[in-house]
């Protein structure tokens, strides 16, 4: 007779089995990397350049990014979309603090032909006055939007105050910016973070070493060829700021403080520390906040990596009515951290969690790629992840209590809620 | 070609397996024949909270997250209209931990008062932060009672209104449970390194027991063919003035739903189509404009949605929009052109069976289709639209007669 009260044996999981790209060096420090491990005719690859918001003038980052394909002397914006999609391929280009990136997919037949059109629209593009004010128009309705939505007044007033120390970090699109750019900026910005600053290169798909050896040549001379600056420890602002929101009926909450990246040594047991806090479905501020208050839809936090630092962040959006009472059940949460151990069966249970996260963040050619250049661009090894998978396996409940106390400090962090 | 096995339970359980030797996870995937549109007219958003009830502990099994995470694994499910799909991600030598877990839940949910209280209260939440908190975001608890006067899709999954989920009560979410939870209403699709006879062996001993209902058979009220233009104008604190057309198209299981598919996308599915080139970039009447299809298993809905540019007004947005549909009307398409979003929709078939979970859920749904070899022969039914079958399935669509259009105005 079945027993369905006992749950089946659960088999542990010993090692997790890596592939690494292959290195294909362009020029000076930049390099292409290529996973093969790809058994259909998908092709993935993605240009990373130094062309982050924090560079150039303020604002240029972000129209470049987004008129690299607005069309050239020869060719206009259609007419190289519509070059693109005869060929089946598809475009993305996105933009953050301290890089930018333009993907590009596509199947393995027409990958030539593709990049031969990327290669020109990027170098040649024209900044003509009429696409530029086209995606004036769609960016400054976009824009609107946003500034109506309570996580995007949040997410821009913990940006203001998290970086409090550091001024090109705090950098946003404003509705009065649109009127102020001029044509002299984008172009100089182009020239030296797109034209001088390509950063990497990632293929993921199964190409023949000619195809590499191809695309090697094309885009080198991109290659960068100084190196930026980038913030090594931010300086926040501390305390409680309130964004109103006429008629909202949510609140959007954001707690967070700066903290580190892989380099430190305390990541990995911070890593299992925020996993148990907030960063998986059976967490503290889940089971609380949600399940058993009901007060939010989702609640969760993240350590955040940048180049050389990081910070930590909680983000919610709850019923208007208990947001006061949403942040005394955080910082209940917090200070429940520091002062109990935590139960043996919770840190066996997050334990074989993020073992099971750690074999899914490695499986396929997609997820290989992003493991591995997520310890490289920190310059760490890859047994990195098997000492995580070690450090996870010996975690103790007095490790994450210590670390609680050392970094969550409630008068430390910078609290922003927007309705 | 995605291989799988199929199999059915004395249970009448339909169980589909896909092999893949490359991954060291397992995707368990079961697929309810039901919802929105199965809901009562006045108890709606019932499909949807209930998917938020499966999670809160079976007959045999207090809580249900806790032991998969143990397993090292993790869960979701989505409500539609027409599904509610429940998925678990684990590793490999741990499948038998979903199976015990899925299996529970199909047999008899805990049903505990605080369950029903807590999901209440955070479906509440979803219904504010997606649907009301957000500028449009009543958009849809608007349009589909336009657009659909008698059919049940005139309510969105959500629900039509907070007021049916604060009245739930217990015997209704049970009654609910009974109706449509059983294995003769589900598809059970497993994915991961395995052999066949072992997830055989896995599934009758899991599933084999639970025992089958009566058979839901579905009755919903049948939508009129809609004979008039319909419109509505509603005001909203809004930063633009938007639009949205919706026109009726064929079912998912009709011949020519490809065929509308390949048009909402040479009308307005990226930078080069249609309605971008014309009413965009040339006529500079809209700061966005989009075409796409709900892709419902009955009669759905075509749109055409965007927002107009500063300045500019409905009606020279409805002229231009009637010229450029008309056009299309008349057209005879290009081989060129047809080949372009053809390629484009291969290239995008070829991504999305690179995922596990994809394959996984995509064989499920065909399967509901009537076929699980459906996920392969999709392609040709792409491959094989002509001009002729484009300009008859246009004439159909774009009819002001077909036309229900809401209008946002902001204020």
């Amino acid at each position: 007779m079945l027993d369905r009260t006992i749950s089946p044996a659960i088999h542990d999981i010993e090692k997790i089995h890596f592939v690494e790209p292959k290195i294909y060096p362009l020029q000076h420090e930049t390099k292409l990397f290529l996973m093969k491990e790809v058994f259909d005719e998908t092709v993935r690859i993605e240009f990373h350049f130094q062309a982050g918001a924090i560079q150039g003038v303020k604002n240029a980052a972000n129209f470049v990014n987004s008129l690299l394909f607005s069309g050239t002397k020869d060719k206009s914006s259609t007419q190289i979309h519509e070059e693109l999609d005869q060929l089946g391929a598809y475009l993305d280009q996105e933009i953050s603090s301290e890089k930018a990136f333009v993907s590009v997919y596509c199947l393995r037949k027409n990958v030539e032909k593709v990049l031969d059109i990327v290669h020109d629209s990027i170098t040649n593009v024209a900044f003509l006055e009429h696409e530029l004010s086209d995606m004036i128009q769609e960016k400054k309705q976009r824009l609107l939007v946003s500034l109506e939505k309570v996580n995007f007044l949040a997410r821009k007033a913990f940006q203001q105050h998290l970086f409090a120390s550091n001024e090109v970090y705090r950098r946003q699109l404003e509705p009065e910016d649109f009127d102020q750019i001029k044509i002299e900026d984008l172009k100089a910005f182009h020239r030296e973070f797109y034209l001088n600053g390509l950063s990497k290169i990632v293929v993921v798909s199964n190409l023949e070493e000619a195809i590499i050896n191809r695309i090697v040549e094309q885009f080198k001379g991109w290659s960068n060829t100084t190196t930026k600056t980038y913030e090594t420890k931010f300086n926040n602002n501390k305390g409680t700021f309130h964004i109103t929101k006429k008629d909202a009926i949510q609140t959007a909450i954001r707690i967070g403080l700066p903290m580190f990246n892989k380099k430190d040594e305390d990541f990995i047991d911070f890593q299992f520390l925020q996993t148990i806090f907030g960063d998986y479905f059976g967490s503290r501020l889940m089971s609380n906040i949600r399940e058993d208050k009901g007060y939010t839809y989702g609640i969760g936090c993240s350590l955040v990596e940048t180049k050389l630092t990081g910070y930590f962040v909680i983000a919610t959006e709850v019923a208007k009515e208990v947001s006061e009472a949403t942040l005394t059940e955080i910082k209940y949460e917090i200070d429940r951290l520091q002062t109990e151990p935590i139960p043996a069966d919770e840190l066996n249970l997050v334990k074989n969690y993020l073992v099971g996260q750690l074999l899914k963040s490695a499986d396929g050619p997609n997820s290989m790629m992003d493991m591995f250049l997520s310890v490289y661009d920190y310059q760490l090894p890859l047994d990195f992840y098997a000492n995580y998978l070690r450090k996870i396996k010996d975690m103790k409940s007095e490790t994450i209590q210590k670390l609680a106390k050392k970094y969550l400090n409630w008068s430390d962090f910078t609290i922003i809620t927007a309705g | 070609m995605i291989q799988f096995e199929r199999f059915t339970l004395n249970n009448g359980l339909k169980v589909l397996f896909h092999k893949d030797p490359t991954t060291p996870l397992a995707v368990v995937n079961t697929l309810y024949d039901v919802g929105a549109r199965d809901e009562d007219p006045d108890k709606t958003g019932f499909a949807h909270l209930f998917e938020h009830l499966m999670f809160g502990g079976s007959v045999n099994i207090p809580d249900f997250d806790k032991p998969l995470q143990f397993a090292g694994g993790e869960s979701n499910a989505f409500t539609s209209n027409d599904i509610t799909n429940y998925y678990d991600v684990l590793p490999a030598q741990n499948i038998e931990t979903a199976l015990w877990l899925e299996s529970d839940r199909m047999l008899s949910l805990a049903f505990t008062a605080k369950s029903l209280e807590t999901q209440r209260s955070v479906v509440i939440e979803e219904f504010k932060q997606r649907y009301l908190n957000q500028p449009y975001g009543d958009v849809w608890l608007e349009l589909r009672p336009l657009a659909y006067e008698t059919h049940p899709y005139q309510w969105a999954t959500i629900g039509k209104e907070i007021k049916h989920i604060e009245e739930a009560t217990m015997q209704d979410v049970k009654d609910f449970f009974r109706a449509h939870y059983c294995p003769n209403n589900a598809i059970l699709c497993i994915a991961g390194d395995f052999e066949l006879n072992q997830i055989k062996t896995l599934v009758e001993k899991w599933f084999g027991e639970i025992p089958s209902q009566e058979k839901y058979v579905r009755n919903l009220p049948i939508e009129a063919v809609q004979k008039e233009f319909k419109q509505k104008t509603i005001e909203r604190k809004v930063p633009s003035d938007a639009f949205y057309y919706a026109f009726k198209m064929p079912a998912r299981k009709d011949p020519d739903y490809h065929t509308a598919d390949i048009i909402s996308d040479a009308i307005g599915g990226d930078k080069s189509s249609r309605l971008y080139q014309a009413i965009l970039k040339k006529a500079k009447l809209v700061s966005e404009i989009n075409a796409y299809i709900t892709g419902s298993l009955d009669q759905g809905l075509f749109l055409i949605t965007g927002k107009l540019a500063p300045g500019k007004s409905f009606e020279d947005l409805d002229a231009a929009l009637w010229l450029e549909l008309d056009k299309i009307n008349h057209l005879h398409m290009e081989t060129k052109e047809l080949e372009r979003l053809k390629n484009k929709i291969q290239t995008a078939k070829e991504f999305q069976e690179q995922g596990l979970l994809n394959r996984a859920m995509n064989l499920s749904f065909h399967e509901l289709l009537g076929d699980a070899n459906g996920i392969n022969t999709e392609k040709d039914s792409y491959k094989n639209i002509t001009p002729e079958a484009i300009h008859r399935v246009s004439n159909q669509l774009f009819r002001k007669e077909n036309c229900s259009l809401l209008k946002v105005k902001a204020i």
